[in-house]
């Protein structure tokens, strides 16, 4: 369970803050809704740790994960651009989920030739991102959240933009991974997203 | 609990910041030490000798005086060249000028004086020229004329294309409105230009002035005389030939003292924008010219090109001859080659040295909190260009002096020296190029444990790969041409490149001279060529595709 309690946060030189709390069980997905502006990237930032909460805290499974750096919580994020590295080709971008030194074993290796099909996109794993389109972008960026397996998927309006089948293929990806047990924490303006991932939804 | 990613060689933060602070306080220490060193030795200072003894009180005078004159020349010469290249941004010709201006910061000085005596010397190319239609002109390149026009021959392209860059950061919105309002003269300067340059023209104006006021080569070679002595050349002859070590550390006080307040003055309110040329430029937006403007535009470039491309024929004129002469072989390379090696054995490994600092500078500069230790990696950056080397280079002889004994020694004082004085610039070039990471690919980064070693080899190598190259070949190339350390440690008996032009043209050998000028800034050429090769991705064409989206940079 992923317990979001009391939290709340000020930007620097802001007068207004954020209030934030809610639990999510693992397979269930909770969609948090609302205006631009009304804090829900800085809510997923808050769970992933790129930001640092003024006061409350953030559990998993009964333990405080605030604390801890991002790279040691079990939170994988999706945002809706800028989740590639430029520089390097797609095998990377996903392998660096995997091992972050690219030390990978041959089985990691077919393992991510095996998504890469699974997902319509054999034989890209020497592209750059700058060849890709936007759905094939978010797709690869999805596959390494998948990859790296952490009990909790962190989701920024990954699928704003794309067109529908390429949102459809996203959805399945998503809904197999609730089935697995992952948690959801999916920001979205899109109902229909909403109405096919969320077992509830929150308002900000 | 749930699955770590395994953890990355060293990944604590530390890592990044403790190599550029220790390095930092290293240097000031160095400074102090070196400095304290000459103090001790002087054992009394007294400052008031300075006014009493009209020798020293002309040097300072002098050397203020010429730089203060060096700047307004230079700056009255680059404004114009720039706001001309950034307004017309497509003729044929552009980027060749702008290689030719990028050539000023690496050109050795001794090679770049020899060209302008080629041109405006006694039997200089132009001087006969004007002398032919007017006999007793009384022209005379060695004094202040010379120094002028050698300072601004290095500091106007400089100059010209660090304002060219603020004047292209302009946002392009803000370019597209005035260019669809039409705005024009007056109006778009002060609207839109003005306001980028006046952010920039403090620190240019330190920057040119502290290369003017430092000048070494310069002043030695088209001085011409007593009359025209700066602090630097002073604090030599006192160090070499009167060995008054008193006297030079009055003098490097003096002028530690004036470049010091002059760079604080210029830094007291943070500087916007970068001092250094980055090889970066934007899109052009087309602005509207009129017909006299175009023709005034194209002139004023055309003259630009033509005074910095003159020296460099007359180096390459002159120089074929001897390099490759018609008849027999030629005796110069029995010359050459061990000077090429000795040069190459200190400018290398000066230039790995510079490049290794300037990384962790970057690095620690990024990862610095607080205002003193914030303050570390800045000093490291800019103390370089204000300390005299030669001051620097004879406070550590001093100090190791006991256990200084054989020439390797002494060079290997040489590189370290030319390595740090290349340091500011190398760390300007991969200051841009290591900020380009944006604050997404480095939250990823961090949430997937790309952290320490792995972050460096994946995500920093592979972008910095190409600046690195760059900024090592600006490294060589800087100790390559240095002739100030040199000049003092070095024996004549075993001259560097610079040194031993130094020697021919001072004995007159004016062929061999520019023969061993051409054979240098060949050298220099190659080297910039090569490593801009190395430094090139292996699957160029796709990874230069989507890595630049703003434009390519533009080599040299």
């Amino acid at each position: 369970m992923l317990e979001v309690n009391q939290v709340s946060f000020r930007y620097p030189g802001v007068t207004t803050g954020w209030q934030f709390g809610f639990s999510v069980a693992p397979g269930q997905c909770v969609a948090v809704h609302g205006a631009s502006g009304t804090g829900k990237s800085t809510l997923l930032n808050l769970i992933a740790g790129f930001l640092k909460p003024d006061a409350g805290s953030i559990c998993w499974q009964g333990q405080a994960i605030h604390g801890l750096p991002p790279w040691q919580r079990p939170v994988s994020s999706v945002f809706q651009d800028h989740n590639l590295f430029e520089h390097l080709n797609v095998a990377t971008n996903i392998g660096l989920g995997l091992h972050p030194g690219m030390k990978l074993t041959n089985d990691q290796k077919n393992l991510i030739e095996y998504n890469l099909d699974r997902t319509g996109l054999s034989g890209f794993g020497d592209r750059m991102p700058g060849e890709l389109s936007g759905g094939q972008r978010q797709r690869i960026a999805l596959v390494r959240a998948i990859l790296r397996r952490q009990p909790v998927l962190l989701l920024d309006e990954p699928m704003t933009g794309l067109d529908p089948k390429a949102r459809h293929t996203l959805r399945n990806l998503l809904l197999e991974e609730k089935a697995r047990g992952v948690s959801l924490v999916l920001a979205s303006h899109d109902e229909e997203d909403r109405k096919i991932l969320a077992d509830q939804v929150w308002n900000l | 609990m749930h699955k770590l990613p395994p953890k990355a060689p060293f990944s604590h933060q530390n890592w990044q910041l403790m190599p550029g602070v220790v390095l930092g306080l290293g240097l000031i220490a160095l400074v102090l030490l070196g400095l304290g060193s000459l103090l001790v030795m002087a054992g009394q200072l007294d400052i008031g000798s300075v006014w009493r003894s009209p020798y020293l009180r002309g040097v300072v005078v002098f050397t203020l005086w010429q730089a203060a004159l060096s700047v307004v020349l230079s700056l009255l010469f680059a404004l114009p060249v720039a706001l001309a290249l950034a307004r017309f941004s497509q003729f044929a010709g552009r980027s060749l000028l702008l290689r030719l201006m990028e050539l000023s910061l690496v050109l050795p000085t001794i090679v770049a004086v020899s060209g302008i005596i080629g041109v405006y010397g006694r039997q200089g190319w132009l001087t006969s020229l004007i002398s032919n239609w007017l006999p007793d002109h009384g022209w005379n390149l060695y004094g202040v004329s010379g120094i002028l026009l050698a300072h601004v021959f290095f500091n106007a392209p400089l100059a010209a294309r660090i304002l060219l860059q603020a004047l292209e950061a302009v946002p392009a919105p803000q370019l597209r409105i005035a260019s669809q309002l039409g705005l024009r003269g007056w109006w778009l300067w002060r609207s839109v230009q003005w306001p980028v340059i006046r952010l920039i023209l403090p620190g240019l104006a330190a920057l040119v002035f502290t290369l003017c006021f430092t000048s070494f080569a310069i002043i030695m070679t088209l001085g011409g005389g007593p009359a025209a002595t700066t602090l630097e050349v002073a604090i030599y002859q006192a160090l070499r030939f009167e060995f008054d070590f008193a006297q030079a550390a009055l003098l490097a006080v003096i002028q530690l003292v004036i470049c010091g307040s002059l760079w604080w003055l210029a830094f007291r309110n943070r500087m916007q924008g970068s001092l250094m040329p980055n090889r970066r430029f934007g899109h052009p937006i087309l602005l509207r010219s009129s017909r006299p403007q175009r023709w005034l535009g194209a002139a004023l470039l055309g003259v630009f090109f033509v005074f910095l491309a003159l020296p460099l024929l007359a180096v390459v004129l002159r120089g074929l001859p001897a390099l490759v002469p018609t008849t027999g072989s030629s005796m110069l390379y029995s010359q050459l080659l061990p000077a090429t090696a000795r040069s190459l054995l200190i400018a290398v490994p000066a230039g790995v040295g510079a490049v290794l600092g300037a990384l962790i500078t970057v690095a620690a500069a990024r990862k610095a909190h607080g205002r003193l230790v914030m303050a570390i990696p800045t000093v490291t950056s800019y103390l370089p260009l204000v300390v005299p080397p030669l001051v620097l280079g004879t406070g550590l002889f001093l100090l190791l002096r006991p256990s200084l004994g054989n020439t390797a020694q002494g060079w290997a004082l040489v590189s370290f020296i030319n390595g740090l004085m290349a340091l500011p610039f190398v760390v300007q070039v991969l200051r841009g190029p290591f900020a380009d990471l944006d604050r997404s690919s480095l939250r990823i980064a961090d949430q997937l444990g790309v952290l320490g070693w792995y972050r460096w080899r994946w995500l920093y190598w592979p972008l910095m790969r190409r600046p690195i190259a760059l900024g090592l070949a600006y490294g060589i190339a800087l100790s390559m041409g240095d002739f100030g350390v040199i000049a003092l440690f070095g024996s004549p008996g075993q001259p560097t490149l610079p040194v031993l032009m130094y020697q021919q043209l001072s004995s007159y050998r004016v062929s061999d001279a520019a023969g061993t000028g051409l054979w240098l800034l060949s050298l220099l050429v190659l080297i910039f060529v090569v490593l801009s090769a190395v430094g090139r991705p292996v699957h160029s064409g796709q990874a230069a595709r989507a890595q630049s989206p703003i434009g390519e940079p533009r080599h040299a």
